[in-house]
């Protein structure tokens, strides 16, 4: 007689709350960038008002929503999926690979490559919200950590690249 | 490249293979509308920490999991009646095989007995082409020690023997974590039973694009990777491409495909007792030397998956199969010399009589689908014994 047992797996509290905090900081970030940053702007400037965007992982979360506002502005719309249209998703596909991509030890491309991320959307626009995401890494991380996680570390001038992260930094604090 | 008059592939088999390639189960097992997966494992599993890391990765998927970790290395039939009792009375709706061997061929007849419920018996769906619809989602881990049967159409307990391309699994999941180094008799055996196939499927008469690749492949990785794991089993690259290899190579197995060397190493390790793979091993080169000097025009092309583009663009098209056959010496001989011994390099190192060779090659003819009868089977087992192939002669 083979012997059977049930099991329950159990969750990963300490990551999947490693990843919420990090999904709303970027989230924040995003809407700070888009006011400091001209080239974020172009960015959602050229996306559909009303656009919503949701980066999160399989099955159970966290999520981070971003979305296009009346105005034209960026604006982070919270962690909730619930009762949202969202026209861009990013499903990063569990939560070994949220961490290794939360963590920089793989780069959003790489993670794509790898298989690691599932996009249900119009793809030029993921392809503008990964650049933005990129643009964003670039203010918030120091260089050394943020090459780890891009795809190639851009040459700014010292005004746009430390200032703006002064400012971005503020601003996603403060949640303005 | 050859293009067959006609032909037909099918592979159900979706493989996901990389680091971390376990952490992907919950999403997979969501697509497959599975909820409450049982996880079927071998009894060495528990020592080896397979489950405990299969279970690990289901972490914050919400499931519950049904596990068995018992399956012995030689099932009684009656076992399979115990699984699918327990799968049926705990409501689960999924099989997640861990291991490879006979604890898939257990978890692959479990799945056609639930999968049957009401209608035929096991023993009425024994054969070929007799289970004619998709059987319930089947996700298959193979561990160290995979040879390719367990993604291939063919699942058997001792006598009861099935096939169908229903018998694929939906998923294959290949972890470097699931595949630590072994022994070297256990990994040439589960290496060599690969390229057996491989070789067998990418030189056969029935072959055809689409399997060209896979066989392409998997020779690629055994050519490449087993010498060097062997010799240095900490190559964790090098384990999974094994793997991989094996998974491939099973498949394109079919009844088709399985030619002398397949017939040959199963009658010898039936006969004699040594490893499945290690006993195709020896026969390989020389079934290989032997279709090329009988004029088979595909044995040349394998220097391509054998050698690379390099040396194959270097060598005379006359010269292709030789090398070919060349190197697959080399590479048996390389093992004997590393494994101390664990890969003989001949029939006769292997101790096998030689008043035997008779016996073999009518055993051997009886099981195998190629065109030759049994004095070439004889002649073969002949010069494997010897250790000289038709080539050299």
């Amino acid at each position: 007689m083979s012997t059977y047992r049930e099991v329950k797996p159990g969750d990963k509290p300490f990551k999947r709350a490693y990843v919420a905090v990090m999904l709303w900081f970027v989230g924040r970030a995003i809407q700070s960038a888009a006011r400091v940053d001209r080239a974020v702007r172009a960015e959602f400037d050229a996306l559909p008002e009303g656009f919503t965007f949701c980066l999160g992982v399989e099955p159970r979360g966290p999520f981070m929503v971003v979305g296009k506002n009346r105005k034209g502005k960026a604006k982070y719309l919270g962690w909730n999926l619930q009762g949202r249209e969202i026209d861009l998703s990013m499903r990063i596909k569990n939560l070994e690979a949220a961490i290794l991509l939360f963590t920089f030890q793989e780069s959003d491309a790489l993670s794509a490559c790898r298989n690691r991320i599932i996009v249900d959307g119009d793809i030029p626009a993921a392809c503008a919200m990964m650049r933005v995401i990129d643009i964003v890494e670039v203010y918030l991380l120091p260089k050394i950590i943020a090459r780890m996680a891009i795809k190639r570390y851009p040459a700014w001038p010292f005004r746009r690249k430390y200032l703006g992260r002064v400012r971005i930094y503020i601003r996603s604090v403060l949640g303005y | 490249m050859y293009l067959p008059n006609q032909y037909r592939f099918s592979c159900s088999a979706k493989i996901n293979s990389g680091t971390r390639a376990l952490e992907n189960l919950p999403m997979e097992l969501d697509a497959l509308n599975a909820t409450r997966p049982l996880i079927i494992a071998g009894e060495n599993s528990p020592r080896r920490g397979y489950v405990k890391k299969v279970i690990s990765a289901l972490k914050d998927s919400g499931m519950t999991l049904g596990v068995c970790d018992d399956i012995p290395d030689d099932p009684d039939p009656s076992l399979i009646g115990e699984l699918v009792n327990l799968y049926r009375h705990r409501d689960h709706d999924s099989i997640v095989a861990v291991g490879a061997g006979p604890v898939v061929d257990v978890a692959k007849i479990v799945n056609i007995a639930i999968s049957h419920d009401g209608g035929a018996s096991l023993r009425q769906l024994e054969g070929g082409a007799r289970i004619m619809n998709p059987l319930g989602p089947f996700i298959l881990v193979p561990t160290a020690g995979a040879t390719g049967y367990e993604t291939s159409r063919y699942a058997g307990v001792r006598d009861m023997m099935f096939s169908s391309p229903f018998l694929m699994p939906d998923l294959v999941v290949i972890d470097p974590r699931m595949v630590p180094a072994v022994e070297s008799g256990q990994m040439i055996d589960s290496a060599m039973t690969a390229l057996t196939h491989a070789v067998e499927a990418y030189t056969s008469a029935a072959k055809n694009p689409i399997a060209d690749v896979y066989g392409y492949a998997a020779i690629g990785f055994v050519m490449k990777h087993l010498a060097p794991v062997v010799s240095r089993p900490a190559d964790r690259e090098g384990r999974c491409a094994l793997v991989n290899a094996a998974c491939m190579a099973g498949c394109i197995i079919s009844d088709d495909t399985r030619g002398m060397a397949h017939a040959l190493g199963e009658t010898v390790s039936a006969m004699f007792g040594i490893a499945r793979g290690i006993s195709m091993g020896i026969m390989l080169p020389y079934t290989v030397a032997y279709r090329a000097v009988n004029g088979e025009a595909f044995i040349a092309e394998l220097l391509l998956p054998v050698a690379g583009f390099y040396e194959y663009g270097r060598t005379t098209p006359s010269l292709r199969a030789s090398v070919a056959v060349t190197m697959m010496i080399d590479l048996v001989r390389e093992l004997n010399e590393t494994a101390d011994g664990v890969m003989p390099r001949t029939l006769e190192e292997a101790g096998v009589p030689e008043y035997m060779l008779q016996d073999i090659a009518e055993t051997a003819v009886s099981h195998g689908l190629s065109r030759f009868g049994r004095d070439d089977y004889l002649t073969v087992a002949r010069q494997a014994w010897e250790g000289s192939p038709a080539m050299d002669r």
